[in-house]
C-alpha cells in the first residue's frame, strides 16, 4: 500500500471530498490505460474508468487493509468490471488499439526516424494481431504484465492465483504469441 | 536440455531471473538449437514493442465526470487552471483562430500597400539626396513660418480696421444724437448771455451826500 492510502482511504469514508479526489487523481491514469489495453477504444475505456470509480467509491467501505494494498484493490475491481463489460459485449478487440499503434513511437528514441515509426508501427500491428488470436486468460497475461508492467506478485494478488501461476501462464502467453507471430510471418513472408 | 524445458524457461532466460546454472544450460542449448533460438529472439522483439507501446493521461474532463458522478464536487483547480479557464479558453478557439489570422492578413496587405518602399528609400539614402531634402524640408518649415506670419499680420489688420471703423461710426452717432437737442432749443434759450449781476457802478455821484 502506498504511504497514506489508508489514511486517505479514512478519510474518504468520513466524507472528506478533497481525500477521494486524491484518489482518483492518483489512479485515473492506471485505471484509464488498464481499460484501453482491453477495449482499445477510447470512449469505451473513459466509460469503464467513470463506471470502475463509482464502484471503487461506492464499496470503499468493504476495502479492508490487511487483504492486499488499495492500489491492488481497485486494480481487481476494475478488472472485474472489465471482464463483466467483455462478457456483456462478447468482444475482445486486439489488445492494443489501432490508435495507439499508428500513434506509436520508441520510448528510447527522442526522434526515431520516419523509417523506424513506420517499422515500430507495422510491428505493432502484427503484435496486435497475434494477441486478438490468444485466449482472455493469456492475453490478460500479456497485457497485465508486458503492457502494464505489473510485477509478478501484484499480479498474482490481483488475479487471486500464485505467483508460480502467474509466471507460468505468461511464460506460456509469450510462446504462444512468439510461434504465432512466426508462424504468421514465414507465410506472409514479411521481414519484421 | 530438452526443448520442452527449455520454453519453459524462456521468459526468465530473457528476463535474467533464472539461476546462474540454468542461465548456462539454456544458453548452451540455443546456440544448437536454431528453432529455440528463433522463439526466444521473438519473445524479446515482443517484450521489446510492449515497452515501446505508450502510456496516455487520463484526461481532466473525464476525472472531473467521476467526481461529480461520486462526490457530487468538481475538482479543485489550481490559480492557473482557473486563470486559463477564464481567459485562454474563449481565445483558444477555431473562431478566434480564424479571426486572427484574417486581421494578420489584412494588416500584412495594408502595409505591403501603404509603407513605403524600403529598398526604394535605401538607394536613395546619397549624401546629396539628403542634403537635398533637409533643405527642402528647411525650406518648408520656413514657408510655413512665413504664412503663418502673413495670416497673423492679415487677421491684426483687419482687426484695427474693424476696430477703427467701429470707433468712426460710434462717434458719428454720437454726432448725430447731439445735433437735434441743440436745434429743439427756443431761440431765446439758445444763447442766453449770462447774467452778471449788476454790480453797482462805482460812480462819484452816488458817493456824494443827498
Amino acid at each position: 500500500m502506498l504511504p497514506g492510502d489508508e489514511k486517505v482511504v479514512e478519510r474518504c469514508l468520513q466524507g472528506d471530498d478533497a481525500a477521494w479526489e486524491t484518489v482518483v487523481s492518483q489512479y485515473a491514469k492506471r485505471i484509464y490505460n488498464l481499460s484501453y489495453r482491453y477495449t482499445s477504444r477510447r470512449d469505451e475505456a473513459e466509460d469503464l474508468t467513470q463506471e470502475i470509480f463509482i464502484r471503487v467509491y461506492q464499496n470503499l467501505k468493504s476495502f479492508r487493509s490487511e487483504s492486499g494494498s488499495f492500489q491492488n484493490w481497485i486494480m481487481r475491481v476494475g478488472r472485474n468490471l472489465i471482464i463483466d463489460h467483455y462478457r456483456r459485449t462478447r468482444r475482445f478487440q486486439q489488445a492494443a488499439g489501432t490508435e495507439e499503434m499508428e500513434n506509436m513511437n520508441l520510448k528510447d528514441e527522442k526522434v526515431a526516424s520516419p523509417q523506424r515509426i513506420a517499422e515500430q508501427s507495422e510491428a505493432a500491428r502484427f503484435l496486435g494481431d497475434g494477441l486478438q488470436a490468444l485466449s482472455p486468460e493469456l492475453k490478460e497475461a500479456i497485457i497485465l504484465r508486458d503492457l502494464e508492467g505489473m510485477p509478478y506478485l501484484e499480479i498474482a494478488e490481483l488475479l487471486g492465483i500464485p505467483e508460480g501461476t502467474v509466471k507460468s501462464r505468461i511464460n506460456r502467453a509469450r510462446l504462444e504469441l512468439a510461434k504465432l507471430l512466426t508462424k504468421r510471418r514465414a507465410q506472409a513472408g514479411v521481414q519484421i | 536440455m530438452e526443448c520442452g524445458l527449455v520454453e519453459d524457461r524462456l521468459s526468465e532466460y530473457v528476463e535474467r531471473t533464472l539461476p546462474h546454472e540454468e542461465m548456462v544450460r539454456v544458453a548452451e542449448h540455443l546456440q544448437e538449437c536454431a528453432r529455440c533460438q528463433g522463439l526466444m529472439e521473438e519473445i524479446r522483439s515482443i517484450l521489446v514493442t510492449c515497452q515501446a507501446f505508450p502510456s496516455y493521461e487520463a484526461d481532466v474532463e473525464l476525472i472531473d465526470r467521476v467526481l461529480l458522478r461520486t462526490s457530487g464536487r468538481p475538482r479543485s483547480r489550481s490559480l492557473r487552471e482557473r486563470l486559463r479557464a477564464y481567459f485562454l479558453r474563449p481565445i483558444l478557439t477555431p473562431r478566434f483562430a480564424m479571426g486572427v489570422g484574417l486581421a494578420l492578413l489584412s494588416a500584412a496587405l495594408l502595409v505591403d500597400l501603404m509603407a513605403p518602399r524600403v529598398g526604394t528609400l535605401a538607394s536613395t539614402l546619397t549624401p546629396g539626396e539628403l542634403l537635398s531634402r533637409m533643405d527642402r524640408g528647411v525650406q518648408q518649415i520656413y514657408s510655413a513660418g512665413l504664412k503663418l506670419y502673413d495670416t497673423k499680420n492679415e487677421y491684426q489688420t483687419q482687426l484695427s480696421f474693424f476696430k477703427n471703423n467701429l470707433m468712426h461710426k460710434l462717434g458719428f452717432m454720437i454726432e448725430q444724437l447731439d445735433v437735434p437737442a441743440e436745434g429743439n432749443k427756443k431761440p431765446d434759450e439758445q444763447k442766453q448771455p449770462e447774467k452778471v449781476p449788476a454790480q453797482p457802478k462805482k460812480s462819484s455821484v452816488l458817493l456824494l451826500p443827498a
